[in-house]
């Protein structure tokens, strides 16, 4: 899994020349949140995208999800549009909050992609089971979300993501919110996660030390406009334990990205 | 002792004040009424006169005593209040998902909803008697006409109160616009929907009562004109006054019922 042990992937993703630009909306110059970005992101690697707000990193998240239109350039998803893709229900997303509908219970919820997807209920029903272990949730299933706690309401986020087995994962600060003793362990559980099912992520966050922790590369967006101003490879071994934060190897790594932010 | 100070500050407490005080109230008006006016019962009679009147066995027209007409003519008003708020709210929720569905018709239709409003009961009962040539009929699309909007309105808040993010979740996955509707915005929208429906749950009462006073045929507002003109006792009317708020406030409650009932999930909130 790691790109620069010179194991090359094959690319996913391919981002050639990306450009989007916002009208807007008061009359001033038009907003050019994303300038020539150039990417690729290979099958089963955990990238991250991190940056100053502003920087365009959820744009950039959001032109591979087909919730945006490029301006200029192209996204190719194995040699499809993010569109084809998106209507294949290949995606599954995670966003900063739980966006989790208040008056399904936890299973229901998990459900809801795969009722739109047309499995058989019998398909959906093991399924639920399965995805809510893996997140560790299997005995609040008939609880509501209200009644659980921020990590827990984001766990259920990425079983319900995960539900369709997606081929990429899109994952918009979705620990941003939380304390760091959940996160921490949602970042262990999103590893364990990755390894069991090999699938592609794309991590957007502002936090370095949750980058460098989770990624196989972290890409460091600048802002205004949003521009890739350095790609970083991240070469510790995995299975990663959170011991690893305290290691030389990790704080260097950590202060190579801030620096590239610096450099912004 | 904790249970005592609990009960002091709770809801329950709230209200016995609201209404012993609201009691009072009455009680000295009726007192100063009745040293002053030659007849204060067709003013404000004490209290107990009008319990007294419930319980009274004389009968008032031949045939009831002063509760069984109201009683009776209840039944009619109720009846009709309930299916011209069945049709209204069903109208109410289409229109908004009509509204919600095709950007324009909201244009074109909400400032005629507006106006339609706006028109007095009384100054459209005539137009709509006209229209339907029954007065029945007509009382029934009047009770209609009063519960659509509240639902529409808040209905239509309903559907534009969801999340960014939870369309793209649908977006995301690909779902169909039938699908949006029936897995995200009617559920998301059904608070709202139950904020109309009790708002105009009331309304679709009042509003009977008022437009049975226009005609003949039965029904409390019949009863309580005939009251006022001193064709049977004036405690027929006292009697559907209390008895049209106390059905109206629990008109309120049903609503309430319904929705705790069909939203499980926010009954462990409250």
């Amino acid at each position: 899994m790691n790109i620069a042990a010179g194991t090359k992937l094959e690319p996913e993703i391919i981002i050639d020349d990306l450009t989007v630009v916002f009208p807007s909306n008061n009359g001033g110059d038009p907003i050019k949140a994303l300038k020539n970005i150039n990417l690729e992101i290979g099958q089963g690697e955990f990238i991250s995208l991190v940056g100053p707000s502003g920087c365009g990193k959820t744009t950039l998240l959001r032109t591979i999800a087909d919730l945006q239109n490029p301006t200029t350039g192209s996204i190719s998803i194995r040699g499809l549009t993010p569109k084809q893709i998106r209507m294949e229900k290949k995606f599954g997303i995670v966003f900063q909050s739980p966006v989790l509908y208040d008056w399904r219970t936890v299973r229901r919820n998990v459900c809801m992609p795969m009722e739109i997807k047309g499995l058989p209920k019998k398909h959906r029903t093991a399924r639920v089971t399965e995805m809510l272990e893996m997140v560790g949730l299997y005995k609040f299933g008939k609880q509501y979300p209200h009644e659980l706690s921020g990590g827990m309401q984001q766990r259920v986020g990425i079983a319900r993501a995960l539900a369709i087995d997606p081929e990429i994962l899109l994952m918009d600060e979705p620990f941003s919110a939380l304390d760091e003793f959940t996160k921490e362990k949602l970042h262990e559980d999103l590893l364990n996660i990755w390894r069991q099912t090999k699938k592609t992520i794309v991590f957007v966050t502002h936090n370095i030390q949750e980058a460098v922790f989770l990624s196989d590369r972290v890409v460091v967006l600048s802002p205004h406009p949003g521009r890739v101003s350095a790609v970083i490879d991240v070469n510790i071994p995995r299975p990663r334990a959170l011991s690893i934060k305290r290691s030389a190897e990790f704080n260097a790594l950590v202060a190579e990205v801030r620096s590239s932010f610096e450099g912004v | 002792m904790q249970r005592i100070k609990k009960f002091f500050t709770s809801k329950q407490m709230v209200t016995v004040v609201w209404v012993l005080g609201i009691m009072v109230l009455w009680e000295i008006g009726a007192f100063i009424v009745a040293g002053t006016k030659r007849s204060p019962e067709n003013v404000l009679p004490h209290l107990y006169q009008i319990v007294q009147s419930v319980f009274s066995t004389k009968l008032v027209n031949g045939s009831q005593t002063a509760f069984q007409i109201v009683l009776s003519n209840a039944g009619l008003t109720l009846f009709r209040a309930g299916i011209g708020f069945l049709i209204g709210a069903g109208i109410g929720f289409l229109l908004a998902l009509l509204m919600n569905l095709v950007m324009p018709i909201e244009k074109i239709v909400f400032p005629y909803l507006m106006v339609i409003q706006m028109i007095p009961i009384l100054g459209m009962a005539p137009i709509i008697l006209a229209i339907t040539k029954d007065i029945n009929k007509s009382r029934i699309v009047i009770a209609a006409i009063l519960t659509f909007y509240p639902v529409a309105t808040n209905t239509l808040a309903g559907f534009k109160s969801v999340e960014k993010e939870k369309h793209e979740l649908m977006h995301s996955i690909a779902a169909t616009k039938y699908e949006i509707y029936t897995k995200l915005l009617i559920p998301s929208s059904i608070p709202y929907l139950f904020t109309g429906l009790k708002i105009s749950a009331p309304m679709a009462i009042t509003a009977s009562i008022l437009v049975d006073t226009l005609q003949g045929g039965g029904g409390l507002g019949c009863m309580l004109s005939q009251s006022l003109k001193h064709a049977m006792t004036i405690y027929v009317f006292w009697q559907i006054v209390f008895f049209s708020a106390i059905v109206g406030i629990l008109s309120y409650y049903l609503m309430s019922l319904i929705e705790k009932a069909v939203s499980p999930y926010k009954r462990i909130h409250k």
